[in-house]
């Protein structure tokens, strides 16, 4: 078999073969119409291929017009399938100019078949045979028909055409295809434009090949096409692992969030709408298909907890918030339930919010077990104080002995002056002001020490520092006395106001100064002293410390010395300070101990200023 | 008031305390004085007047019990009782000791206030004689001479002039010579109340049995 044969069924096979296979995906596919458009393509150069061969193996004039006549039908079809494939495939090409190839086009195919013998010559006179390839093939010659041109200049617009839509694609930054597409078409386009000028206008002699730059075409756009086949193939296949990794997420998000009893809702800002998971209507009291709405959820929450949290919501969505919180809950049954949520405000584009996130989940366990902490830190706390009042009962009957005292001698005095015959009514007056001021004495030592035995838990209030260790100070006075202890009181001027518990306050201070008088005791000083200062420390703290000259503390104890039942007294517990410290710790205080230079102990704690603790 | 009427002086920290007991002591017929410290009350009483102390236990810088001791080392001391709010036991041991008058609750009722008071009063104006008495004793006394002291002691033991004049190596006539000085000296007329008033005194240690001879 000749070369030529070879060549141009090769490639007519293969042109038919990828327009099959493009024709079937269309078919599967309709929206895929440039695997259609790839097809025709495909179709046409075969055809064209066909007629090629059908010229060069022409023994007449006729054979070979009739020939060249019918080049122009596949012609005209890879024009146009080459327009509407760069169309479609780069999204590119001035539609005006792609109607004008068109119209150019079809005028030629028109021409082709009413003027002449086909659009190329008017009139074939005769063929040449001339060697191609090994073989002898014939060319025509004869009457040149001048509309030729009209062709060509279609062949011309199409380049223009591609070449326009090749550039509009590189600059929207679709390089790769606009460079093998446009470039590809323009190149092919060109050269089988350039070669048939050369032969049809006489200067080369050579057989039309055309269809071998055509094929070069349908093989980039095939590549192209088959490139994303694959890519699209490809991108399928990640989708499903990422669709099966996104499935596995939100298996293992639900499972988390039903093993964690979290309950989730979503309030759609937009069309005020509330969705929330099984869990969280459960978590909340709510049946499945109970509608809901943020009022009646509001409701559900414990009456003193509800403002805080509406107020809290509403200050999420007004600004750009997470908000989180811990409430209670009153369930339709009657139960109370501690909840901790927190959520986050989705906003759109401009700014609005549009929906809220929320996560909700039971803490009620956690909190009870705070409670019973707490309450058991309180009781300790409170067993301390009890015990403390021990030390402090002698101290606190003389303390109010010494008005009831007074009382009772004024009132025998008065009875003494009424049994005159004209009694003094003023001093009698100054006898009944002075029993009333010692009863309001007797009272506020009374009232001090009830604050003392209360058990309570600690609530912090605005505590002037100064007036707290006066406090505590005429509390421990008359003790202080029968000990023969001095009691210095150094308080800086403006001391900030601080936030804190005046009982357990008043504790940790009764604790310290007792502290100091025992070390005291132990020594037998000439002028034995405990010393209670104030004063700010940093912008932040207020320092308070209460040191004495006694003894000071073993080094060895001083780090265990905040330990549990760690004592150094023959009757000690060994709880005043780690009370004192649990109490300094859980205002957000520190304390510790020290010796004094010249020696004693000194025991030093701090409290955050008023505006520190409550932000 | 007169040099004579007995001042209860009342030593407390507590103002409103010392006002009101001021009051009824003195609506009760006493002439009161006040003080606010131990300290203060030992600067300013006249040791001279009679009466008495009544003085809180507690008190800061000094106490009642430092009060006490004080007190102690004067040569007029005055009866002290003890105000106190509580049962201190050790001050009480320690104040009883010390010789206090007296202790008395804050609150106890009036009637025992005044009749510890009147007491007390009474104990000085008693002491005060008998401490007077003796004074004017030991002036009679201090007026022997060392002969006359040694004579008398043997007197006292009811030894005859012939032993006594045989032990101190004097003649007989000497030794009734020295009596009769004594007795003048003592104006005293019988040995009976040489005897009682040597004893009154205390001059010689009691009994005098033992005295050594060739003293």
């Amino acid at each position: 078999m000749s070369l030529i044969t070879i060549i141009w069924s090769m490639l007519s096979s293969a042109c038919l073969t990828l327009a099959g296979i493009n024709l079937q995906i269309w078919c599967k596919n309709p929206k895929a119409r440039a695997n259609l458009l790839f097809s025709l393509a495909a179709v046409s150069t075969a055809a064209f291929a066909f007629c090629e061969l059908w010229m060069m193996r022409a023994e007449t004039t006729t054979a070979f017009a009739t020939a060249l006549k019918w080049t122009s039908l596949p012609g005209w079809l890879v024009s146009l399938s080459l327009v509407g494939f760069v169309r479609l495939y780069l999204r590119a090409g001035r539609p005006w100019l792609a109607w004008t190839v068109y119209s150019v086009r079809t005028l030629a195919l028109l021409l082709n078949f009413m003027v002449g013998q086909n659009i190329i010559f008017m009139e074939i006179t005769h063929l040449r045979h001339i060697p191609f390839l090994g073989e002898t093939v014939s060319v025509a010659e004869g009457v040149r028909n001048p509309w030729m041109l009209v062709g060509q200049l279609g062949l011309v617009l199409l380049v223009i055409f591609v070449a326009d839509a090749g550039v509009t694609a590189w600059r929207r930054g679709n390089r790769r295809t606009a460079l093998t597409v446009g470039g590809s078409v323009v190149f092919f386009t060109i050269v089988a434009t350039g070669q048939s000028l050369l032969v049809f206008w006489g200067i080369v002699q050579a057989p039309i090949t055309a269809s071998l730059f055509f094929f070069g075409v349908v093989a980039v756009m095939g590549y192209e096409l088959s490139y994303n086949a694959l890519r699209a193939s490809q991108l399928d296949r990640e989708l499903k692992v990422s669709q099966a990794g996104l499935r596995e997420i939100e298996e293992r998000m639900s499972l988390a969030v039903e093993g964690a009893h979290f309950g989730i809702w979503i309030r759609d800002l937009v069309r005020n709408e509330i969705w929330a998971t099984d869990n969280w209507r459960a978590l909340f009291g709510f049946k499945k298909t109970e509608p809901l709405e943020l009022e009646s959820i509001l409701q559900r929450i414990y009456p003193e907890d509800r403002d805080a949290v509406r107020m809290l919501l509403a200050r999420a969505i007004e600004n750009n918030g997470n908000y989180q919180a811990e409430y209670r809950l009153i369930l339709p049954n009657g139960e109370m339930h501690w909840i901790a949520s927190h959520g986050r405000v989705e906003f759109d584009a401009a700014g609005n919010p549009i929906l809220v996130r929320g996560l909700s989940h039971d803490i009620t366990e956690r909190k009870v077990a705070e409670q019973e902490t707490q309450n058991l830190r309180d009781e300790i706390a409170h067993v301390g104080r009890v015990s403390m009042m021990g030390q402090l009962a002698s101290s606190l009957a003389h303390e109010i002995n010494q008005p009831l005292g007074a009382i009772l001698r004024n009132a025998e005095a008065g009875g003494l002056f009424l049994q005159d015959a004209s009694p003094d009514l003023d001093e009698i007056r100054a006898i009944l002001d002075d029993i009333k001021k010692d009863v309001q004495r007797a009272g506020s030592v009374i009232d001090r020490m009830r604050g003392l035995l209360k058990r309570h838990s600690i609530e912090k209030r605005k505590v002037e520092v100064g007036e707290l260790i006066r406090d505590v100070v005429a509390l421990v006075r008359a003790d202080a006395v029968a000990r023969r202890v001095k009691l210095d009181v150094e308080i800086q001027d403006d001391l900030p106001l601080v936030s804190a518990d005046r009982v357990h306050l008043q504790q940790v201070l009764l604790n310290l100064i007792f502290n100091g008088m025992d070390a005291l005791d132990k020594v037998g000083r000439q002028d034995p002293r405990v010393r209670v200062t104030a004063q700010l420390d940093g912008a932040q703290l207020v320092e308070i410390a209460v040191s004495d000259d006694g003894h000071g503390i073993p080094a060895d104890k001083l780090v265990r010395i905040f330990d549990p039942f760690f004592t150094t007294k023959p009757n000690g517990l060994g709880m005043g300070l780690p009370i004192s410290r649990t109490i300094v710790e859980a205002h957000g205080g520190r304390i510790l101990a020290e010796n004094n230079n010249g020696g004693g102990a000194v025991f030093r704690f701090t409290l955050p200023t008023l505006d520190v603790a409550t932000k | 008031m007169s040099a004579t009427e007995p001042i209860v002086y009342v030593v407390d920290d507590d103002a409103s305390f010392l006002t009101a007991i001021s009051r009824l002591l003195q609506a009760s017929g006493f002439a009161v004085k006040t003080f606010s410290s131990a300290r203060d009350f030992l600067l300013h009483r006249d040791e001279d007047v009679p009466g008495c102390v009544l003085a809180d236990l507690r008190m800061p810088v000094m106490g009642g019990l430092d009060l006490q001791s004080a007190l102690a080392q004067t040569p007029n001391p005055m009866p002290i009782l003890f105000l106190t709010g509580h049962g201190d036991i050790p001050s009480t041991v320690q104040a009883m000791r010390g010789g206090a008058e007296d202790f008395l609750e804050k609150r106890a009722p009036k009637e025992k206030l005044v009749d510890a008071v009147t007491r007390a009063l009474a104990r000085d104006a008693h002491e005060r004689k008998a401490r007077a008495y003796r004074n004017e004793l030991l002036a009679r006394f201090d007026a022997l001479s060392q002969r006359e002291l040694e004579v008398l002691s043997h007197v006292v033991q009811g030894r005859l002039n012939k032993q006594i004049a045989y032990d101190l190596g004097i003649h007989e006539r000497t030794v009734k010579l020295h009596r009769t000085s004594i007795t003048t000296k003592l104006r005293v007329q019988s040995v009976a109340e040489l005897t009682r008033l040597t004893q009154e005194a205390g001059i010689f240690p009691v009994p005098a049995q033992t005295f050594p001879k060739g003293q």
